[in-house]
């Protein structure tokens, strides 16, 4: 995040007003990876990124529409004017998709005002760049605060955070904790 | 209660026919106490290769490091703390100086233990050890039984100072923990390390006897080679007609007066060991030539002013640990709530004026402020085992001790520091319960605000 991208409110319109041939209902009826290819032509790619196999494999339906939501989103001139590497786009492509497909629907990431923030803000982070206007700091706070993935994991850790202490008490607790302490001394 | 889930083979898993032979002759003897507890050094042989690798740690490093300077392990401790501790995770410090961290102290332990188990430690063998607490904060300490073991080797560290190396082995008894209150948990086991040589947990309060007259029978027959125990048990151990010799006494819990310590080891012929030792720590330091050396090299000892930097050396300040040899509680600065200052041989600390909790200042009869120190080396020719003084608001001075002291020397020692004009009362009794709060003050309160 340590260069200022474009204004956040643009990418937030742009991801509002995702055509819905970039959501399609059922797998297969867009070719994923040649509309990646196409993206990465946009800026400036000669030739096939070997990455972008990856998602012809690819089985996660939620995945693939992440990756066309994004490759909707990165292909604003706001962002092909900046002239930024094809292989970095295809990075902020990738990453994000996979991050955030286990806990956001593409689907929500167009009409839920709050995820369309996350997938724009994610996709700025996956290429080092920040809202303009915006301080490093509070781009990186915005974004913490919206992540589903960080909160689904501080869940997470908090949960085992929790079960591992009860089990400590329940540990020591235990008549057997309690009637072995062979120490030489006490104090 | 004991758990009736649990056998010998829980208790004892290396236990052979003559470990079996050893908690017999301790449990069934003619003049065996009535033992309320069962226990068990719980070392499977996986955990007595370590107690041994361990105790050669420990034989072969002696605690070292500079003024201002902190020992090698040091960052490698604070990295780890700071990466896999719950409480001391939350600090968010950048870097690992310690002297930037923030302390804990036995409120933060009390408030939740199981923040300062790391993550990942295996807790399905976990043993607790408790503290009621004199100073409100009760605890109940995770720990191990390879750190139960441990203790030893400190103690073995002690003992090698005074040119005593422990030899009990096989059919022998190595230690008695004697104890001297109305009700205390005893029991009977046997120390795999030594070749199962016997360790009894005993009681010497006459109700846990079936004839008072049993207790000097019964610790003769044991002859064990070395007592742990507290001034308290001391003195009633000193009062018993023992024929047996050991040969050394451990003293651990309570201020030892240089009195009591001359007249046990007259009376014992055997030296005298006085070890500052903590549920929190285990064993941290033992007295000698009059000052306190460090028993562990992977402990390093802070003394700390009231606002939390480092005291100059030779000024009395907090002592605060960092280290230790529990896994199970890493200590990042932590103030014990005992005051002692640092000097220095050569690369090795010591510990000098040691006293357990903050100072309490007594006024005298003239109106000059009096540090509590200078009440116990008032007392020091005097053999007792237990003592407290009180000041009330009005000034009033109520000094209670254990056993018959001489009211002869003791009140005019008293007098002397307070002067004659003091108001000075002065109680017996056969025996307090347990440890107590030696130095309290209604009219100075600055050593009472961090119990």
């Amino acid at each position: 995040m340590t260069t200022e991208g474009p204004p956040l409110e643009l990418l937030l319109r742009r991801l509002a007003e995702t055509p819905p041939d970039f959501l399609p209902a059922a797998r297969g009826t867009v070719h994923t990876a040649a509309v990646v290819n196409d993206l990465l032509r946009l800026h400036g790619a000669r030739e096939a990124d070997g990455r972008l196999t990856d998602l012809i494999s690819c089985e996660d339906g939620n995945r693939l529409r992440l990756v066309l939501v994004l490759s909707w989103l990165l292909s604003d001139e706001a962002l092909t004017s900046l002239q930024l590497p094809p292989a970095e786009i295809l990075g902020a492509v990738l990453g994000p998709s996979a991050e955030l497909a286990p806990y956001v629907a593409a689907q929500q990431a167009v009409e839920n005002p709050e995820r369309r923030e996350e997938v724009a803000r994610a996709a700025l982070g996956a290429l080092a760049l920040r809202p303009l206007g915006e301080s490093e700091s509070f781009a990186r706070d915005r974004f913490t605060t919206l992540s589903t993935a960080e909160r689904t994991r501080v869940l997470a850790a908090s949960r085992a955070a929790e079960e591992r202490a009860r089990a400590i008490r329940e540990a020591l607790a235990k008549k057997a904790a309690d009637e072995s302490a062979d120490k030489w001394s006490r104090e | 209660m004991n758990d009736p889930d649990q056998t010998d083979a829980d208790r004892y898993p290396l236990l052979t026919e003559r470990g079996r032979a050893m908690l017999r002759h301790l449990r069934e003897h003619p003049a065996a106490p009535l033992y309320r507890r069962t226990s068990g050094n719980r070392l499977n042989a996986r955990d007595l290769e370590q107690v041994r690798a361990f105790e050669a740690d420990v034989a072969a490093h002696t605690p070292a490091w500079q003024p201002g300077t902190t020992p090698a392990w040091m960052e490698d401790f604070v990295t780890h703390c700071l990466a896999d501790v719950p409480h001391y995770r939350r600090y968010q410090m950048p870097g690992t100086n310690l002297h930037t961290l923030p302390t804990v102290s036995r409120a933060d332990l009390s408030r939740d233990i199981t923040a300062f188990v790391p993550d990942g430690l295996p807790i399905d063998r976990l043993i607790n050890f408790r503290t009621s607490g004199t100073t409100g904060h009760p605890l109940l300490i995770g720990s191990h039984p390879t750190v139960a073991a441990g203790y030893l080797s400190f103690h073995r560290r002690a003992l090698r100072h005074y040119g005593i190396e422990l030899t009990a082995g096989a059919g022998e008894v190595a230690v008695v923990l004697a104890g001297f209150q109305r009700r205390c948990f005893t029991y009977v086991s046997v120390t795999p390390q030594m070749s199962e040589a016997g360790l009894a947990k005993i009681n010497l309060h006459p109700d846990d006897w079936r004839d008072p007259a049993d207790r000097a029978r019964y610790l003769d027959a044991m002859n064990p080679e070395m007592y742990t125990g507290d001034p308290v048990a001391f003195a009633e151990l000193a009062s018993l007609p023992l024929t047996a010799r050991p040969r050394a006494l451990l003293s651990t819990s309570m201020t030892l007066l240089p009195g009591l310590r001359a007249q046990l080891e007259a009376r014992f012929r055997c030296p005298v060991i006085d070890v500052y030792s903590m549920n929190e720590a285990g064993p941290v330091a033992f007295a000698a030539d009059g000052v306190w050396h460090l028993l562990q090299h992977r402990l390093f000892v802070e003394i700390l002013d009231p606002d939390g930097n480092p005291a100059p050396p030779g000024t009395v300040g907090e002592v605060t640990l960092t280290g230790g040899f529990n896994p199970w509680l890493p200590l990042l600065r932590y103030r014990t709530g005992d005051f002692a200052a640092m000097a220095w041989h050569d690369d090795q600390p010591r510990l000098t004026d040691l006293t357990g909790r903050a100072p309490v200042r007594f006024r005298t009869a003239s109106g000059e402020w009096l540090n509590n120190i200078e009440v116990t080396h008032a007392l020091q020719r005097h053999a007792l085992a237990q003592w407290t003084l009180h000041q009330a608001a009005d000034g009033t001075l109520t000094f209670s001790c254990a056993g018959q002291p001489d009211l002869t020397t003791l009140r005019p020692a008293l007098e002397e520091l307070f002067g004659p004009a003091a108001a000075l009362a002065i109680h017996t009794s056969a025996a307090f319960d347990g440890k107590v709060r030696q130095y309290t003050s209604d009219l100075d309160d600055s050593g009472q605000s961090r119990a």
